[in-house]
């Protein structure tokens, strides 16, 4: 018919307006279920960390601190995760009766290879990251964060866990779902108040190398 | 319900308005920007703690103190260390790279044995182990031993192998020290020549190449760092008289040009204006000495080394006006001169009153051997490898029936370089400790492989222009490759089997024993110590009037050009060729691609009529090479400079294949005093190609 | 363009009449911030060396000529042009101590800091680094290694000033006023003859306030304005003159 364009299927009934609009929502709700859930389960693959560490062993069983393993150098540095090497001063016989431990020390303490830990915050080679400028002292000139507040603020707060937990890693990027972006970091280095007070500078080089 | 076009198309219509509000597009840009950087053939950065280990260089002349920075357990940097008395904060821009050159293509990882197609092809130790056995074994006494670590003990190892099972035949690769030795011998002297550069006041370098080359090479520069504050007249001055304005020219106050080879002259003309002056020396042939330099007056001088007679007396009186003035003489780059410049240069220290004191030249005491049966250092020095291979040559002597090389390369070093492969390759077995694939190993027939110093212990024992009686231990700081052996242990155990008697069962032991004979303290040494000692002896020197008198008398050119040698430690050794990172220090116009440039100042260029990159060929009856000119005024008249390094026909692609050698236009001669081998004085004539 | 200012402001006094032209400076850099080696390095438009050691003559024929190095870093202008063209603020002079930036995966490789830069300071990485098998074990962990397609330039190793940073606050010292000495560049600690002195230029307790402010010192074609914190020394005034090609009949300081 010529005039169709004048009488359209459903007319305009509100059942008509829904009726045409349907397919609409129908896209809008898939798009959305497909977006923020089925998306993510296939972006991120989960792993476990090679060897299944407990920190609450180490912690209340062992009555070691954070700061036994993860310090500060003497240069400055940031120990980090700890080598072989320093877990072996400790380990180099099983200490108790977890088969892990003998796993461990089977595959690494005896080959003297390093532990491929996953590392949740992992950053790219070109971002440099100071421990040594995120003291407790140098932000509590004006926050009054506890040792746990101040390293969960990146860190998944692990210390009185049993075992580590799952590690999401993007299958594209290869990184950590937790690895933070630049704006993460910039909440604290491009923020007004914190010029005069810190040393935190929004410079590309602050961050960079 | 039926789903028709329209419904179809508000569905994707749907779809991506939802899509737009999650996240997929958004985290999948990001993500992607991030992936399509993520290329996996860049290498990433691997972490690690940061630990600094104290230790000699056993790769450089120079014998630089270095500290080196591990991440974990790997050598990543070289760094200077203001604590050792041979770096004093430099770096020699050799030493820099050998954190890189632990990882060099030209390394040699495991024994190689020269098959009959003449590739070389992998053995196990054993294999090795049985060939050496069986060859050098049949070869006893007539067993060659050549080494090109001037400094360590080994050489003490090498040479009782040598006088036990070889005839006597142990031979270091030449350098200044051979005619230093020489001289303090001809001067009735025992010891070893030193220089205390750091409390001299008045530098005059005569060829020797202070400030780049010559001797304690980063140490001589850390004197010249403190003599000279920024910006302002500088406390010391340094002088150099040479043919090339080189680095040593460069840093100097001033450049006095003289002929290549005529070093020696230049000195006893310092000396004849000296004694003209009032100076004297109590020796028992003073006057023996004062008639031989009463020829060389200023002009004379002027007419033997094209030197400005006025800039002659100019340096002369300066030298007189100094407090603690030194004087050092040699080669200008680095072998080949005679025991008559050493000995001249010594004569003008003694007229200044300089000899064991202050600021000025010293005898160093020596050592005894730890090693049964060991040369002497005297007697070490005393051995001419150069005249050796001469006379080997010219059917004199007989060519040895094995050869053992310990890190030397003498294919690629020696004078005359290409006839003296020809010598070699009259040796009927032939085999080198090494740790790089170099020119001579290509000749050999066993090619073993030698742990760098950065992986080994090893020792450094007063090197030639150091100011004192010094030792120090190299400490391995990496582990040595798989198929590796430490070679003092290896070489120990070799003597053991050819029934040589060293009176030493480890390579830890010698260098303990060696400790000991110079004083040292075994422990401080390994804690990363240098010994150092104040001791000197007897410099009551005579001039050596009648070996003088015969042996400086220039012998006449080839041709009507001379050669002048450029050594530059960035370029490397004949034992290390180019670093991987220093080919970039070659400059622009000294080599482009695989062609050579050398270089002469502009009057020469007209007198040839070249001009800059014209292709000529320069020749004399020893070889021959084929370059580019480039124009350098910093050259004397009728001086070709060509730089040393180059040429390399082994190695790995950072060297191979680059510009030619200069080593082989250079004829060996006979210094006609001393009978040392000398060949600082070759002349070329040269063509348009 | 304004001048930036900075409390603290990292800068160089090279005495030209000191530096030999050895080349530890630039093989020391090379290994210090992990360039990679190449095997034909003729083509010195094209080789990457952060530092460059050029050869100075004063064009007299022999006897009379003299020669002279210089070593020529990035000159971390006061007013860089490299910042000003690029497109995408790859470069920038933000930080507290006045370096000049470079981030790399930030940079298109459009190239045009480099032909701002009149110091050829600038360096394009036309090729993908290549090691020999095994060589990158030696590479440090502080600085990140470039892929082809970016910019990369001397960056007076600030690595060696964050980590002089976090040796302070771990020592308890203040890390905005570091000593003289704390912090300097690899090629400042590799040079035997002391040609490079490095520090703050605007702290009097520092060697290099004073050498800046010498009568012999100036800096690299001063006259383009660029500010750059790199003064070269020399007491011969040839070399002078060369510093900012000054004609004859043009005076010179000092």
């Amino acid at each position: 018919m010529a005039d169709r364009h004048l009488h359209p299927a459903n007319g305009n009934s509100a059942s008509g307006q829904f009726g045409g609009a349907a397919p609409f929502f129908v896209g809008l709700v898939v798009a959305l279920i497909l977006g923020w859930w089925a998306f993510p389960q296939m972006l991120y693959s989960q792993k476990h960390q090679p060897i299944r560490f407990s920190h609450k062993v180490h912690m209340e069983g062992a009555g070691m601190e954070c700061s036994s393993c993860h310090f500060l150098r003497e240069d400055g540095t940031f120990a980090g995760l700890p080598t072989t090497e320093s877990c072996a001063e400790c380990h180099s016989e099983p200490m108790g009766s977890d088969p892990e431990e003998v796993r461990f020390i089977e595959e690494y303490v005896n080959t003297g290879k390093e532990v491929e830990w996953l590392v949740y915050q992992k950053q790219p080679d070109n971002v440099f990251f100071s421990h040594a400028a995120h003291s407790m002292d140098s932000c509590n000139k004006c926050h009054e964060f506890t040792e746990t507040e101040l390293c969960s603020s990146c860190h998944p707060n692990v210390a009185e866990t049993d075992e580590a937990p799952v590690y999401y890693e993007n299958k594209l990027t290869k990184y950590s779902k937790q690895t933070m972006k630049m704006w993460r970091c910039e909440e604290c280095h491009a923020h007004p108040e914190h010029y005069g007070t810190t040393r935190s500078s929004n410079a590309c080089y602050v961050c960079h190398k | 319900m039926a789903v028709d076009r329209r419904g179809f198309l508000k569905f994707v219509a749907g779809v991506s308005a939802g899509v737009m509000v999650t996240p997929i597009p958004w985290k999948l840009l990001d993500d992607a920007s991030i992936w399509t950087q993520n290329w996996p053939w860049i290498p990433s950065n691997v972490d690690g703690a940061s630990t600094y280990v104290s230790t000699v260089s056993k790769l450089c002349p120079s014998c630089v103190g270095m500290k080196v920075r591990l991440v974990g357990d790997r050598p990543v940097r070289i760094l200077p260390d203001e604590n050792h008395p041979l770096s004093k904060g430099g770096i020699s821009p050799l030493a820099v790279a050998e954190a890189q050159m632990l990882h060099s293509p030209a390394r040699v990882m495991r024994p190689l044995k020269k098959a009959a197609d003449g590739a070389y092809v992998a053995i196990s130790w054993e294999e090795a182990d049985a060939m050496l056995a069986e060859k050098l074994g049949a070869a006893k006494g007539g067993i060659a031993c050549v080494s090109g670590d001037e400094t360590g003990t080994i050489n003490e190892v090498l040479s009782a192998i040598a006088v036990q099972a070889g005839s006597g035949n142990f031979y270091l690769m030449p350098t200044e020290a051979q005619p230093a030795a020489k001289a303090v011998a001809a001067m009735g002297g025992k010891g070893q020549l030193g220089y205390d550069i750091e409390n001299s006041d008045y530098v005059l370098a005569i060829g020797a190449n202070v400030l780049e080359t010559w001797g304690t090479v980063i140490r001589n520069r850390a004197a010249y760092k403190a003599a000279r504050p920024h910006g302002e007249e500088p406390a010391v001055q340094y002088v150099f008289a040479g043919p090339v304005q080189n680095s040593t020219a460069a840093g100097a106050d001033q450049w006095v040009p003289i002929k290549a080879g005529t070093e020696g002259v230049f000195a006893l003309g310092i000396a004849h204006l000296l004694i003209k002056a009032g100076a004297r020396a109590d020796a028992a042939d003073f006057d023996a000495f004062r008639s031989l330099v009463e020829a060389y007056n200023p002009a004379k001088v002027a007419e033997i080394t094209g030197t400005n007679p006025e800039q002659l007396k100019s340096v002369a009186g300066a030298l007189m006006k100094a407090r603690t003035p030194l004087v050092i003489t040699g080669s200008d780059f680095g072998q080949g001169t005679g025991a008559a410049t050493v000995m001249a240069g010594v004569a003008v220290n003694m007229l200044l009153g300089g000899m064991n004191r202050k600021g000025g030249l010293k005898l160093l005491p020596v050592a005894e051997p730890v090693v049964s049966s060991a040369m002497t250092r005297a007697e070490m020095m005393g051995k001419d490898f150069v005249s050796y291979m001469s006379r080997i040559n010219a059917g004199k002597e007989k060519a040895p029936a094995a050869m053992v090389f310990y890190e030397a390369n003498p294919a690629y070093a020696l004078p005359q370089a290409t006839k003296m492969s020809e010598v070699l390759a009259k040796v009927p077995f032939k085999a080198t400790f090494t740790t790089f694939l170099d020119e001579t190993a290509m000749l050999c027939d066993l090619v073993l492989p030698v742990p760098m110093g950065l992986e080994r212990l090893d020792d450094v024992a007063t090197p030639y222009g150091s100011g004192q009686a010094l030792y120090c231990l190299a400490r391995p700081v990496a582990p040595m490759p798989a198929n590796v052996k430490p070679a003092g242990d290896y070489i120990i155990a070799l003597a053991g089997k050819l029934g040589c008697s060293l009176g030493v069962s480890s390579w830890e032991e010698v260098l303990q024993a060696k400790a000991q004979a110079m004083g040292a303290d075994w422990d401080s040494l390994m804690d990363g110590n240098v010994f150092m000692s104040d001791a000197t002896v007897s410099a009551s020197l005579s001039f050596g009037a009648d070996a003088l008198a015969k042996s400086v008398a220039p012998k006449a050119k080839e041709g009507d050009f001379a050669v002048a040698p450029v050594f530059k430690l960035g370029i490397g050794t004949a034992k290390t060729a180019i670093p991987p990172y220093n080919n970039k220090l070659i400059r622009r116009w000294e080599l482009q691609g695989n062609e050579l440039y050398v270089a002469m100042n502009g009057a020469t260029a007209r007198k040839l009529g070249v001009l800059m990159h014209d292709k000529i060929v320069v020749s004399n009856k020893s070889g021959n090479l084929t370059a580019r000119v480039n124009i350098f005024e910093g050259i004397m008249n009728d001086t070709i400079a060509v730089l040393m390094g180059l040429g390399h026909t082994a190695f790995d692609q950072f060297s191979k294949g680059k510009g030619e050698n200069v080593m082989q236009l250079l004829t060996v001669g006979f210094e006609a005093g001393t009978g040392l081998s000398v060949w600082n004085m070759a002349g070329v004539t040269i063509s348009k190609a | 363009m304004q001048v930036k200012e900075f409390k603290v402001k990292w800068g160089m006094a090279i005495d030209i009449d000191k530096c030999t032209g050895c080349g530890a400076c630039m093989v020391a850099c090379q290994a210090e911030n992990n360039l990679s080696p190449i095997e034909d390095a003729s083509n010195k438009i094209k080789v990457m060396n952060w530092l460059v050691v050029y050869e100075l003559s004063n064009k007299k024929p022999f006897p009379e000529h003299d020669v002279a190095y210089l070593p020529r870093p990035c000159q971390q202008c006061g007013t860089p042009p490299c910042v000003s063209v690029c497109p995408v603020i790859a470069t920038d002079k933000n930080e507290e101590g006045g370096i000049v930036s470079q981030i790399y995966p930030r940079c298109i490789g459009c190239r045009y800091c480099m032909a701002a830069c009149p110091y050829h300071a600038r360096y394009f990485n036309w090729l993908d680094p290549v090691w020999p098998e095994g060589m990158e074990k030696a590479l440090t962990p502080d600085v990140s290694v470039r892929p082809r397609g970016v910019v990369e330039k001397c960056t007076f190793c600030h690595h060696r000033f964050m980590q002089a940073k976090d040796k302070a606050i771990v020592e308890g010292r203040d890390p905005e006023a570091l000593a003289d000495g704390d912090y300097v560049t690899s090629c400042t600690e590799a040079c035997p003859n002391g040609a490079i002195v490095f520090g703050d230029l605007n702290n009097p307790d520092h060697q290099v306030y004073h050498l800046a402010r010498s009568k012999y010192a100036s800096r690299l074609l001063e006259r383009l304005h660029a500010d750059t914190q790199v003064y070269y020394i020399s007491r011969r005034e040839w070399v002078r003159r060369q510093l900012d090609n000054y004609l004859d009949n043009e005076k010179v300081k000092g």
